[in-house]
């Protein structure tokens, strides 16, 4: 009985849980307030988010936190195949959304900060990782990101204005930092979204690891189908 | 088995949700009033509020076009009623209109309007049976207005003075 139970929590956890907090984070990453007018502004992920995507999951793979040789191979079910490949889908449009939302929009500082964005996330390709390290530097990245964009930048953008405007506005002068104002909403859904994606990467790392102490010769899913089977 | 139930409508469910997201994006609803107005389009259950449109008509007929016209488009948020794009564009018509001159901004609002109207009814040519209405097609609205955007020699003839509004 307590068998079948963990592996129906497995199949919970992989097939239902995990895509869809991923499907949300990728549903909120691109969701701004405007600052007017109050209503949804929904921005697709630029294509660059897409390439840090890609290296995120490069990154993913090599930190052991998505193992694709076990998610998908020719002597598993084609059903599990194609579920383990969509879960690999979402976690891609999730971290795609997850770096839309803390990028600003346009002009010189999303250039900025998808440069520094490509450069860490090349230079953690050449690192040597586990999940737990990559869960703790990734935690880092975006914390950095939003603290930058949601709380100095929307301090900068603010019409009433504050020290760190003028102190900006005269060290700045000349550069153009076009970027558009959205309403303080905007910032707790970014925390929300962030905060959502990095909890479904630790119960995805959490996942591997209960799979790992359960039964490390056998790829868990089909582990888990074969028992009931 | 279980577990399999459960793979099958994981994958169900997560399938919908996502094409939830991609209809949200490209939809771009910017209320939760424009989801809802946005998915009964999508699942062809939309209707205009019929009150509003004949509270606008009569509006309309008292030669108050702004307030038609926002009555209009509370009516149809959507814009997905050919009826009602037809008349927003007429109201667009009667108001640019003058002897003197055409407005070019409100023909221009206008011939957006009567092209929405036009595409929203793409098998058969739009007809109002409106006795109130000099024009009764959006084609004939449509060449009105674009004869109001254009610019030639004849705009300087002194008998267009008489010409009369439709």
């Amino acid at each position: 009985m307590p068998q079948t139970n963990r592996s129906r929590n497995r199949a919970l956890v992989d097939f239902v849980l995990l895509p869809f907090l991923f499907l949300t984070v990728a549903l909120l990453g691109g969701l701004r307030i405007g600052d007017e007018s109050r209503t949804f502004i929904f921005i697709a992920p630029p294509l660059v988010t897409l390439l840090l995507a890609v290296l995120s999951m490069l990154l993913f793979i090599r930190g052991g936190l998505l193992r694709l040789h076990q998610w998908v191979g020719g002597d598993l079910p084609p059903l599990t195949n194609v579920a383990h490949v969509w879960m690999f889908i979402t976690i891609f449009f999730a971290t795609a959304q997850a770096f839309n939302s803390v990028l600003p929009e346009r002009g010189l500082l999303h250039w900025l900060f998808s440069f520094f964005f490509l450069w860490t996330l090349w230079n953690n390709q050449f690192s040597s990782f586990d999940a737990r390290r990559l869960l703790r530097s990734l935690a880092i990245l975006f914390g950095t990101a939003f603290i930058l964009k949601h709380m100095l930048l929307a301090s900068l953008y603010n019409p009433e204005g504050g020290w760190l405007k003028r102190v900006a506005g005269t060290l700045l002068q000349g550069v153009a930092l076009d970027a558009p104002g959205f309403a303080p909403a905007t910032g707790y859904i970014a925390f929300f979204t962030l905060a959502l994606y990095v909890v479904g990467l630790i119960v995805l790392a959490f996942r591997q690891d209960l799979h790992d102490s359960h039964d490390s010769a056998l790829v868990p899913p089909r582990c888990a189908i074969t028992k009931t089977e | 088995m279980q577990s399999k139930i459960i793979q099958v409508a994981g994958l169900g469910f997560t399938i919908a949700y996502a094409a939830f997201i991609v209809w949200i994006y490209a939809t771009e609803p910017r209320t939760f009033k424009e989801v809802t107005t946005s998915a009964q389009v999508t699942a062809g259950t939309y209707e205009i509020n019929q009150e509003q449109f004949n509270s606008a008509l009569n509006l309309f007929r008292r030669e108050q076009f702004r307030a038609a016209r926002d009555e209009w488009q509370r009516a149809d948020p959507a814009q997905r009623d050919a009826r009602t794009q037809f008349y927003i564009a007429y109201a667009f018509y009667r108001e640019g209109w003058g002897r003197l001159y055409f407005d070019q901004e409100l023909f221009k609002q206008g011939l957006e309007a009567i092209n929405r109207a036009i595409a929203l009814s793409p098998a058969t040519p739009l007809m109002i049976d409106d006795p109130d209405l000099q024009m009764h097609t959006a084609a004939e609205l449509k060449a009105e207005l674009e004869q109001g955007l254009e610019h030639n020699w004849s705009d300087a003839n002194p008998l267009k003075i008489l010409r009369r509004r439709k």
